[in-house]
């Protein structure tokens, strides 16, 4: 059994912080799959080829000297119309979800070939002037990538939790969900409905592409690497919430960083995990 | 044993005499992969295609057993293929201390339970990964001395997997067509509705699981010396359950050989786009033709195989006849009961409190059910009738009081049990299963209410029932083609199907048109007729006068009032607690008119 | 007088003798020999495996051009076994029994490299492997490594790197390691506690990730508050940069520390890898460019791997590996003059090779032989041999923040 250290304050308040950064990291990833898993009964593995494919349209934008903050502005409505594309195709052919599951799959093999075509499979970086910013906390370090990610993160996932909870279409969107037929009958239009939603979840995704560039190494076969991590946040968070994901990748990846900082590293894993499945069988329904 | 049983083995039979055909040896290699992507995929759906169970976690079942073996190998040098038998041992007891579990909780379900799955397979892959079992440099099983099962080493494994992969088939049959099979079905239905009638789904979950990850066992110990060094990183990820999952969807996963289909496809897929000029391109074609796959067969490979089968060898068109409910033929009396004659009280129930969170829905309800009577369960809205039934039938567990069905009590029993010891409820809105016909929707309350053993023999039997409630013409039909009244027959013959003695009709009657009405009245009491106790809750007072002996009637969760049908409906309280205290009756001489019927809520 | 005139021109006409036939190139003809391999063109893997590809076709081109192997065209087979060593086991096997190719070559990657070498010895067949990372379990009579980390890398290369820096300007005393848990690396991490507690260092800090982990700032704080002279970092691919970034994320910069394995384009362009060590058995950059055959490889090969886009298109340790691997089949071939793999096999334990790394030998424990890892270090965003002294040029010198 691993040796436990009893770390400085500092240590544990800095790892803190790195998780809450990489929780929010996961966070993002997670609140398009979390929305179109729950709401739109479709399971989009595409979601981590399009963040990697914004994070690699960012990064080549970014080696012409564009900032990769601005990039947003062209890499979200590309991505929205994307994302409302497949919806559409996926609609048109009445997927099932755990066909869209397969799908989507297909569609993650096509996108990883398309990058590496483009690309290589070389390990690409992102320099930024955000990159060596950082602000000072007292004694902690908040780098600025990483800040701007969380304040991505928590802003996107209240902004669609306020949508979600006090518009019509928040309503519209909730009740197709439950009842598709019914809600029809009230006058939902799903359809339409569901275009944006799908649309705003590849937009939402392709931002946490953004941030990957910023704030991590690219590689084409990177994509896969994230599937197991998110989906557990995503499942824990509840599925079609918009806070859900947030919190369970907070609590994911804290519960990580905390396990690195007082003991050995590669039980991390296992710390969090195993409070997930302890979370789960004695408080189900735990959703934020 | 059947056709489809005895083509798997002669093929099985056929494919192991490859090795001595002289080809050469990598076909022996590719085999094998496809073999063991069969063995996977195949035990995956086992547990996951029939109950829906979907399960992330395959990956640690496969790790468990594949580690297993090299541990063994490696460390205590046994024979490598009595390691086989013990991966497939701490596989399924890692299974079934997990299912133990989780399947207590009834919220587990869907996604939460992909999700734990998930979280298991990185928790054993940690210890796997920190402990001296692997520790991080791998094991390496080199000087492994492989068996001698064919001339080559790889036609070994081959062979090793062909008998896996020969086993995990039929078992997948077997399991498809027999009792258990049909109850794992039902479950994924409505697993409430499958435990109500009997169905003991805690434990065939559990059965299920252990088998299927027994079968993951076997293929990670196979896998373990094939690959000859093995670590961590490679086994524990979500890479195997995520192709196991895009295998049996792509294949089918409602049927047995759905999974075998969708291995091979993929294999052959991936191992197709190998050469190295086109390696990138060959990923976009193989992402290409998934897609197109699923877009053109939706429900999977074989589905559709058997649907141009069948197109080919078409039988004449199904008749489709009105169902007009003839109710001529005479069906099978309630299995013998505990002697008692008609008068005896047949249940009893005492002090019955269920409370919600807060919401007090029975507050000390005390009723007893006459043999061979019908009794009426009437009250208002929300005031406890459904409840009751739900709390007999086991859907619900009482938060207090007693239930004593024919001298034994029944507080605490499981559904199932309370479903095969003589009790059947139908459900207000109709809950029938819907991916199975309605003569196999039947034919289940027999085999798990009615005890009947075998399918065939359940059929036989549902198919009885049906006659006796009308249905008969619609056998093959799916529920979502019936109207709502056969619906409602469906759900009467379904409970019928158990033999019970004690049937709970929840508002059978509720959207019905008159002439249907006096159908299901002549119906019901041709239960009665029977041998059948019948207890109802009805709002329909037309059928309340005609069919009652007695009544109860509930308000707010208690027992308001007792007696015969007109005396009861004309007593004060009665009136008060339908109509509100402005209606309540001026005392006068004249009869009051029937309180008008209620449209049911739904 | 004369016995000179003659002798000259006699000189003269010999040498035109020899030359002739040799400046004039020899078109291969007959038969092509078919050599195969599998390679991580797809997957994790193939960031570095493209490497390899770039050289075994630079290789098998230039062998092509000289007149081939034998006299005959040489052809290459390769496969992808997308970075999964069950598909390269089976890949191996096809290419043997189906494809029927005469010489095999290595895979990448330790796992896959595996997997060929137990087919190779099922069917008797030479293999020769680029980068092989745990000769501890390469237990086949006849592989035959072109990396030459020596046969107990665990041992011998700790000692080189801390004899780098003891004759350093900012000898450590204490040393803190941090490894990812991947097999290839672990072990070295361990064999760099061992020798460390042997020369009197102190050991402040034991850290061990699982390959994967995503999140270093916890692992950079440690290292941070722990206050080492000297971090060993066991990584493997990217774990350095991310270790790196999270470090620069609370400004730390390690007086003095090593690498691995680090994926080598990414490290050098980081202005916070300043200094940062690393092992190598070639880099571009005299004497290694006057070993037979390096000069012009590292220029085409530069000229391909800007061609097929690669962020960076030197030569260090795995292009280097890749083509030492080929060097040592065209040796033993042409020095057995035939195609048997027991003959090569048995040729290549009894001689040296000379490859762009030096001459080779491989008769130490399994088939490995002399330790030829040097140091090398970032200054200037470039990599520069600092250690041992005869290998360094322009008066390098290792250097500490």
């Amino acid at each position: 059994m691993p040796g436990f250290t009893l770390p400085s304050a500092t240590l544990l308040a800095q790892s803190v912080l790195s998780g809450i950064f990489v929780g929010a990291l996961y966070a993002l990833m997670g609140l398009g799959l979390s929305l179109s898993w729950g709401l739109l009964r479709v399971i989009n593995l595409a979601h981590f080829a399009f963040a990697f494919l914004a994070a690699y349209v960012c990064l080549q934008l970014a080696t012409h000297g564009v900032d990769p903050l601005l990039t947003l502005l062209g890499i979200v409505p590309a991505f929205f119309v994307l994302g409302a594309l497949l919806h559409w195709l996926m609609t048109r052919f009445r997927m099932t979800t755990f066909n869209s599951l397969l799908l989507t799959f297909g569609l993650m093999g096509i996108v990883e070939a398309v990058i590496q075509t483009i690309w290589t499979a070389d390990f690409r970086k992102l320099e930024s002037a955000y990159a060596n910013q950082k602000f000072r906390l007292g004694a902690l370090f908040v780098p600025v990538p990483e800040l701007i990610t969380l304040v991505l993160a928590v802003s996107l996932a209240l902004a669609i939790w306020a949508v979600l909870r006090f518009t019509d279409l928040g309503r519209a969107l909730r009740a197709a969900a439950e009842d598709a037929p019914i809600a029809a009958a009230f006058g939902v239009d799903h359809k339409r409905n569901g275009l944006l939603l799908a649309g705003t979840c590849a937009a939402l995704v392709a931002i946490a592409g953004v941030c990957i560039a910023l704030t991590a190494t690219l590689a084409p076969s990177q994509m896969y690497a994230w599937i197991g991590v998110v989906f557990a946040a995503v499942m824990l968070g509840g599925l079609g919430s918009a806070i859900g994901p947030l919190v369970a990748g907070m609590l994911i990846g804290v519960s990580e960083a905390v396990t690195m900082a007082v003991t050995a590293p590669s039980w991390a894993p296992i710390v969090s995990f195993t409070l997930l499945i302890v979370v789960l069988v004695f408080r189900p329904g735990k959703a934020a | 044993m059947s056709k489809a049983t005895l083509a798997i083995l002669v093929v099985a039979a056929a494919m192991a005499l490859l090795p001595l055909a002289g080809l050469p040896a990598f076909y022996d290699a590719l085999l094998y992969l496809m073999l063991h992507w069969i063995v996977l995929a195949t035990s995956w759906n086992i547990l996951s295609g029939t109950t829906g169970y979907f399960s992330f976690g395959h990956g640690a079942f496969f790790g468990a057993g594949l580690y297993t073996t090299s541990t063994l190998l490696a460390r205590f040098e046994w024979p490598f293929l009595w390691t086989l038998p013990v991966a497939a041992a701490v596989a399924a007891l890692l299974g079934t201390a997990l299912g133990a579990v989780v399947f207590r909780v009834r919220s587990v379900r869907g996604e939460l339970f992909a999700l734990l799955t998930l979280a298991v397979t990185f928790v054993v892959g940690t210890i796997v990964g920190n402990t001296p079992i692997d520790g991080g440099q791998g094991v390496s099983l080199t000087s492994v001395p492989v068996p001698h099962l064919g001339p080559t080493q790889s036609s070994t494994f081959y062979l090793l997997a062909l008998a896996a992969a020969t086993l995990t088939l039929v078992v997948a049959r077997a399991i498809f067509f027999s009792r258990f099979g049909a109850g794992l079905l039902a479950i994924h239905d409505d697993e409430d509705a499958a435990e109500v009638m009997g169905v003991p789904t805690y434990r065939y979950k559990l059965v299920a699981l252990a088998i299927s990850c027994a079968l993951a066992g076997v293929a990670g110990g196979i896998h373990a010396l094939f690959l000859s060094y093995v670590t961590v990183g490679e086994v524990f990820t979500i890479t195997v359950p995520l192709t196991v999952v895009l295998m049996s969807v792509l294949g089918g996963t409602r049927h047995w050989a759905g999974p075998a289909v969708g291995a091979i496809a993929i294999t052959g897929l991936l191992y197709s786009f190998t050469a190295a000029d086109h390696a990138v391109a060959g990923k976009a074609a193989i992402g290409a033709i998934l897609i197109a796959a699923i877009l053109f067969m939706p429900a999977g490979i074989l589905p559709r195989l058997q649907r141009a089968w069948r197109s080919v060898v078409r039988r004449g068109a199904k008749t489709s006849a009105g169902v007009a409910p003839s109710l001529a033929a005479a069906a099978p009396p309630p299995r013998a009961s505990p002697a008692t004659s008609a008068g005896d009280v047949v249940l009893r129930v005492s002090g019955l409190h269920k409370r919600f969170k807060g919401v007090r829905a029975l507050a000390g309800v005390a009723v007893d059910v006459r043999r061979g009577e019908i009794l009426g369960l009437l009250g208002p809205n929300g005031s406890g009738k459904s409840t009751f039934i739900n709390v007999v039938s086991g859907h619900y567990t009482a938060s207090a009081g007693e239930i004593v069905f024919e001298g034994r009590a029944l507080a605490g029993t499981p559904a199932h049990r309370i479903a095969a010891g003589g009790i059947a409820r139908t459900y207000q809105i109709p809950r029938p299963f819907a991916h199975m016909t309605v003569l196999d929707n039947v034919a289940l309350a027999a085999m798990f209410g009615g005890g009947v053993a075998t399918p065939r023999d359940a059929r036989a039997a549902a198919l009885q029932w049906l006659d006796f409630t009308g249905l008969a013409a619609k056998a093959d039909a799916l529920p979502d083609e019936l109207n709502l009244h056969q619906r409602k027959f469906l759900e009467l013959a379904r409970a019928l199907a158990s033999r019970p003695r004690l049937v709970l009709l929840d508002e059978v009657l509720c959207g019905l048109t008159p002439s249907e009405i006096d159908d299901a009245v002549a119906l019901i009491r041709r239960i009665r007729d029977q041998g059948s106790t019948i207890v109802f809750v009805e709002h329909v007072m037309r059928a309340v006068m005609a069919l009652t002996d007695r009544v109860v009637v509930f308000n707010h969760g208690e027992l308001l009032a007792e007696g015969n049908a007109t005396e009861v409906m004309q007593r004060p309280e009665v009136m008060t607690a339908y109509l509100g205290k402005a209606h309540a009756p001026l005392p006068t001489a004249a009869p009051p008119s029937a309180p008008s019927e209620e449209r049911a809520h739904a | 007088m004369n016995a000179m005139h003659f002798t000259r021109r006699a000189a003269l006409a010999a040498a035109l003798a020899v030359a002739l036939p040799v400046a004039v190139a020899q078109t291969p003809s007959g038969q092509p020999i078919r050599i195969g391999s599998t390679l991580a063109l797809t997957g994790p893997l193939a960031a570095t495996a493209q490497i390899h590809k770039i050289v075994g076709d630079i290789y098998v081109e230039q062998l092509n051009k000289r007149g081939g192997l034998l006299g005959r065209p040489v052809e290459w087979i390769v496969k992808d076994d997308q970075s999964k060593p069950d598909l390269a086991r089976t890949l191996y096997e096809q290419l043997i029994t189906a494809d029927k190719v005469d010489l095999l070559m290595g895979p990448y990657a330790t796992g896959a490299i595996l997997s060929a070498m137990g087919v190779a010895q099922r069917y008797d067949k030479v293999l020769v492997h680029h980068t092989f990372g745990i000769p501890s379990l390469a237990k086949y009579d006849m592989q035959f490594p072109a990396w030459s980390l020596g046969s107990e890398p665990a041992t011998t290369m700790p000692n080189t790197l801390f004899d780098a820096l003891a004759a350093g300007p900012k000898p450590p005393k204490t040393v803190a390691v941090v490894t990812s848990k991947f097999p290839s690396v672990q072990f070295m991490s361990a064999g760099a506690r061992e020798v460390l507690k042997k020369r009197g260092l102190t050991e402040v800090l034991f850290l061990e990730w699982d390959f994967g982990n995503r999140d270093f700032g916890p692992i950079a704080n440690r290292i941070k508050d722990a206050k080492p002279d000297f971090v060993w970092v066991g990584a493997i691919g990217l774990d350095g940069n991310l270790l790196l970034d999270a470090m620069k994320k609370i400004d730390y910069v390690p007086p003095q520390h090593f690498y691995m394995y680090p994926a080598p384009g990414p490290l050098v362009s980081l202005p916070e890898a300043k200094n940062a060590l690393a092992a190598t058995i070639f880099e571009e950059q005299p004497p290694f460019t006057s070993n037979p055959g390096a000069a012009e490889f590292v220029k085409v090969y530069r000229e391909r791997a800007t061609k097929a886009g690669l962020a960076d298109p030197s030569v260090e340790t795995q292009a280097a590996a890749s083509y030492t691997a080929w060097q040592i089949l065209e040796a033993a071939v042409t020095a057995t003059k035939s195609l048997d793999d027991k003959a090569i096999a048995a040729w290549l334990k009894a001689n040296r090779v000379d490859t762009i790394q030096g001459k080779l030998r491989f008769n130490g424990p399994s088939n490995y032989g002399d330790d030829l890892m040097r140091i090398k270090q970032v200054q200037n965003g470039h990599w520069v041999v600092v250690w041992p002294k005869e290998v360094t040029s322009g008066g390098a010198k290792l250097q500490a923040n």
